[in-house]
């Protein structure tokens, strides 16, 4: 008995001394740079749905089919990632499959995200030519001066999205004094047949431009868009951290000449032209215990009004009604191809709140966070509390709850759902 | 006569020498402690380790570059899951990349990118004497024991109580404190290298905190190389491009 607790001991003390060798190992070869690189990021995120049975949207999506209650959904992701890199030269590619089972079947696709060639002369000057994203702007669940970039999701803002084909070049100078930095980002924007078709009117060589400025520690960046596959847009957005634990900043868009189509309750189309001003303004506050908040209020200028949005659910509601009486669906099927009702957000004033704790109870890697994004003109909102663990090295855990809140003829009043709940598991590799 | 004359000159070396370390110029000290640790401009690998109670551990490989008083960048190149994140820090002003999300945001120094006792500030530390001022240094036996006070606000930490080895002219313990005192960690150095160049260093940073009880942090150091950068490669527009200054 003795023996064995003396070896008991002898193994602690040997396992002990291996852990604490192991412990402060830097292997060299992990700092050597290699000139390609390949990685991904696999995901599985199945969804429960309970749905809005009197809802507009419902009416709209459910009308021929009846799921009968909850409805469950598998959604899977791929994403690949290349480079390779000699001299001053560098290949990029991120392709994106997405993967959905649903009440409604399967579906998949399959794009590349990004996929463009780089130069780089020297440290102050950068020419890609290829599929890219932009990502202007500063606010975090919306973006108005983002004229060049696919809308981003405020529900998971940190999404990749797929970028367009262009060709563009950074240019950076340096300063000493208050004015730190000035870059120059131009951008050459083709909209033809096959060519970001999808982004306007096509026929065009479009322009972006960006000029942005560290000026008293602020990022001020000026932003156009010009050609004419959209009508011409100017920006300007800053940034700054006010103390160490308090960053303010904002957005301002102006879009001369935007054409808004709308229908009225009894489907009629009409046609509404002005100059949008839209803005956004947030602060992000961190406090002593270590609690994120993200607080932006958002004024989307070409946004739709409470009573043109009752309009279209009113227009569905008759809609649906017809189709019980008469079995003719036309005017479901015109509302279903009025898709920028359907966009996330698609009216004018809304507020974002999101408050996370990073690592509360002394929990390495684990954030609690609730997200609430109130739509300011219908007094409808979404509510999501979450929690994300990220203790295992290239593994990411969150589970995700969304509860819709709102009455008759509101945004969120009108979605499908009342609530969902999803899960979802991510591999990096 | 040649007995007092030698009586003379022994109380007079001893004058001279007693106050040597009395009137220690804390600043030129502390300028002198950031040159044995790091050259003004480099670049180097770190591994961040955090280790649970349990003793499982977490790892992150950086790349960093410095220039000058308030200019650093670093990328990270493992894991996976955090490869291509890069910071930037330009004097008071701190940026987070993150690959998905494309765009640099602006972040504070007591937040942490990485999770665990080591945040913002320390994996963007500038030289000591650039963020602190001397208030008072005392010695403790082999030991100088400096008292530190951030120059303004936006220091991480307001005070640091820091402990160098008299000969070597380098760090051996900092304790980080608030404005109120309290301690938010310890970082102690260990295991002197040769990184060549005449820089012979700690090449592991140790950390604890009473605020994670239990856990602690890694820091190993590896390459550190006297090297100049453009200006440019510290900007905001760069970020995304930080590893192609590697070699």
């Amino acid at each position: 008995m003795k023996k064995l607790s003396v070896l008991l001991n002898l193994l602690i003390l040997l396992t002990t001394l291996a852990y604490g060798e192991d412990q402060y190992k830097f292997d060299l070869s992990e700092t050597e740079k290699k000139p390609y690189h390949f990685g991904g990021y696999v995901e599985f995120k199945p969804i429960i749905f309970w749905p809005n049975t009197n809802a507009a949207q419902y009416k709209l999506n459910y009308y021929k089919r009846d799921p009968g209650g909850n409805t469950e959904e598998y959604d899977a992701k791929l994403q690949l990632e290349g480079s390779y890199e000699k001299e001053a030269a560098r290949l990029y590619f991120k392709t994106n499959t997405d993967y959905k089972n649903s009440y409604f079947g399967e579906s998949q696709r399959s794009t590349f995200y990004e996929g463009y060639l780089s130069l780089k002369p020297s440290a102050s000057l950068k020419v890609d030519a290829g599929k890219r994203t932009f990502k202007w702007g500063k606010g975090y669940a919306w973006n108005p001066v983002a004229f060049i970039d696919r809308p981003k999701d405020p529900n998971d803002p940190e999404l990749a999205l797929e970028g367009y084909i262009v060709v563009s070049a950074d240019y950076i100078k340096s300063f000493e004094g208050p004015l730190k930095t000035i870059s120059f980002t131009p951008v050459l924007f083709p909209v033809y047949d096959h060519i970001n078709d999808s982004f306007g009117q096509s026929g065009y060589p479009n322009f972006a431009g960006k000029l942005y400025f560290l000026f008293y520690d602020t990022d001020i960046d000026l932003i156009i868009f010009t050609g004419g596959s959209k009508t011409t847009r100017y920006g300007l957005d800053f940034s700054r951290n006010m103390t160490t634990n308090l960053e303010v900043h904002g957005e301002f868009a102006y879009i001369r000449d935007y054409q808004k189509n709308f229908i009225d309750s009894n489907g009629n189309s009409y046609l509404s032209e002005y100059n949008a001003r839209s803005y956004l303004l947030g602060i992000r506050y961190l406090t002593a215990i270590y609690t994120t908040y993200i607080l932006e209020y958002y004024h989307n200028a070409p946004g739709f009004t409470q009573g043109e949005m009752k309009n279209y659910d009113s227009f569905i509601n008759t809609g649906y009604q017809s189709y019980l009486s008469t079995g003719n669906d036309t005017q479901l099927q015109k509302a279903a191809n009025l898709t920028t009702y359907q966009m996330p957000n698609p009216m004018s004033n809304y507020l974002y709140l999101r408050v996370s704790q990073q690592e509360p109870f002394d929990i390495l890697y684990f954030t609690p966070a609730i997200t609430g994004i109130w739509n300011v003109d219908d007094k409808s909102m979404t509510i999501s509390p979450e929690v994300l663990y990220t203790r295992f090295t290239n593994w990411e855990l969150r589970l995700k709850a969304t509860f819709l809140i709102g009455v008759t003829y509101s945004e969120f009043g009108e979605k499908q759902n009342d609530y969902r709940l999803e899960f979802r598991v991510g591999h990096y590799f | 006569m040649r007995d007092i004359l030698k009586i003379f000159y022994i109380l007079s070396t001893l004058i001279i020498s007693v106050p040597a370390y009395a009137a220690i110029d804390g600043t030129q000290l502390l300028v002198q402690i950031d040159r044995n640790l790091n050259p003004e401009s480099y670049e180097m690998y770190r591994k961040l380790i955090n280790v649970e109670p349990d003793g499982r551990k977490k790892e992150y490989t950086l790349f960093t570059v410095k220039k000058g008083l308030d200019k650093v960048a670093a990328v990270f190149l493992a894991p996976a899951s955090e490869k291509g994140r890069s910071t930037l820090r330009l004097g008071e002003n701190m940026w987070l990349y993150i690959p998905n999300v494309g765009k640099p945001i602006r972040i504070t120094s007591l937040q942490s990118v990485i999770g665990g006792i080591f945040n913002n500030a320390d994996i963007l530390s500038l030289d000591y004497s650039a963020e602190y001022d001397v208030e008072k240094v005392d010695e403790k036996g082999s030991e100088f024991l400096l008292y530190l006070k951030a120059k303004n606000k936006t220091v991480a930490y307001d005070r640091l109580k820091m402990w160098v080895d008299k000969n070597k002219k380098l760090p051996t313990k900092i304790e980080c404190l608030t404005e109120a005192g309290m301690l938010i960690k310890t970082l102690y150095f260990k295991d002197h290298k040769d990184f060549g160049g005449g820089l012979v260093r700690p090449s592991v940073i140790e950390t604890d905190s009473p605020l994670y009880k239990g856990y602690k942090s890694i820091m190993l150091f590896a390459k550190i190389k006297r090297k100049i950068f453009k200006d440019e490669a510290f900007t905001m527009t760069f970020m995304p491009n930080i590893d192609s200054l590697r070699r």
